[in-house]
């Protein structure tokens, strides 16, 4: 792995257009999802996916190379989702996704693999994302690293900026919730 | 059985998915889970949550990777045009740098003269001689300025309120 990524940061260095769409290719659906879980929004989140392939262009020469590429770039998605919350004037996605304002995740279908795929899934679908959607997105932010990109609690604390005891508080928390959303979706 | 073990064995629930548990604890969980329905749910509840939380799908848009692959290719030419440009401003800062401290004393002297001359307050010609040795900065920050600035497409989107 040290060497793969340390190739793949002399490409980035070199910003090698074939390594860099190779890199979108495979990373599309995990950079895209994490920013639907982050911004509660598919049409931002596209902004925001081309946005941060952008600045992994730009910014290449910043990996070292030491740490997964993937906690690398999903920090660069999460720095301009909250540049962009700054500049609307909020103070912070902490503050955004407080627990009592938080919006429902919202997410609408459009471009799914198969007819059938949509019409076999989409009621258990719907009920996830309800159930999510009352998940704070702080919470919701951590689950997704941890059990969906499988992340280590270290990376995530690097990708947050966050001391590792955050990480682990969040975590605990967003177990709880999420476990008391489905609960509550079921019921 | 007490609420402590109860309490225990739903903080163990949590923390074997969140960090993992050491051999004794794990132990003692699982134990506790063969005995006790309750904590047993809790655990299966836990486990369909993540699971759910796992095969959540989120359909990929369609050509959304083909569009940042385009985008992506057309900013790394737009930055391979600009080098050679950024490479001219530096060497030129650099230069202007060399020039500045070779001619320093030259320019101390003609700004005394000035102010001799003028009858300036000496605070004030010194003050001129130190800003002039910002004018190459200030060049260079201008001339990076303006090329941000005529830099199309870049977070335009970002800027507008949606």
């Amino acid at each position: 792995m040290a060497d793969d990524t340390k190739s793949l940061a002399q490409g980035l260095k070199r910003r090698d257009p074939e390594l860099l769409d190779l890199l979108i290719e495979q990373y599309q659906y995990r950079l895209f999802r994490y920013l639907v879980y982050l911004t509660s929004s598919r049409e931002r989140a596209e902004d925001f996916f081309q946005e941060t392939w952008i600045r992994v262009l730009e910014r290449g020469h910043q990996y070292d190379g030491k740490s997964k590429f993937e906690a690398w770039l999903f920090a660069i998605a999460r720095h301009l989702v909250i540049d962009w919350q700054r500049q609307k004037k909020m103070q912070s996605l902490d503050e955004l996704t407080d627990p009592g304002q938080d919006q429902p995740l919202q997410i609408e279908a459009q471009n799914e693999p198969s007819p059938l795929h949509q019409v076999l899934s989409h009621e258990e679908e719907a009920s996830v994302q309800d159930s999510l959607g009352r998940v704070p997105a702080i919470y919701r932010e951590v689950l997704l690293l941890r059990f969906q990109e499988e992340l280590g609690l270290e990376e995530i604390a690097a990708v947050l900026a966050a001391p590792l005891s955050t990480v682990k508080s969040r975590l605990y928390r967003g177990l709880e919730a999420v476990r008391e959303a489905m609960q509550g979706g079921a019921a | 059985m007490s609420n402590e073990m109860h309490a225990r064995a739903e903080k163990l629930i949590a923390r074997e998915r969140v960090e993992g548990l050491a051999g004794e604890e794990r132990e003692w969980l699982a134990n506790h889970l063969r005995e006790c329905p309750d904590c047993t749910r809790l655990a299966q509840q836990t486990d369909a949550a993540l699971h759910s939380l796992r095969q959540n799908p989120i359909p990929f848009p369609a050509g959304l990777a083909a569009r940042t692959q385009f985008r992506v290719r057309l900013r790394a030419q737009e930055l391979q045009e600009r080098e050679p440009q950024r490479r001219l401003v530096w060497i030129i800062c650099g230069m202007s740098w060399a020039l500045g401290v070779a001619t320093a004393p030259y320019v101390w002297r003609a700004f005394e003269w000035v102010g001799q001359r003028t009858g300036a307050p000496k605070f004030v010609w010194e003050l001129g001689f130190g800003l002039w040795w910002t004018i190459p900065a200030l060049v260079a920050a201008a001339v990076l300025l303006m090329e941000k600035a005529g830099r199309p497409g870049e977070s335009d989107w970002l800027s507008q309120e949606k």
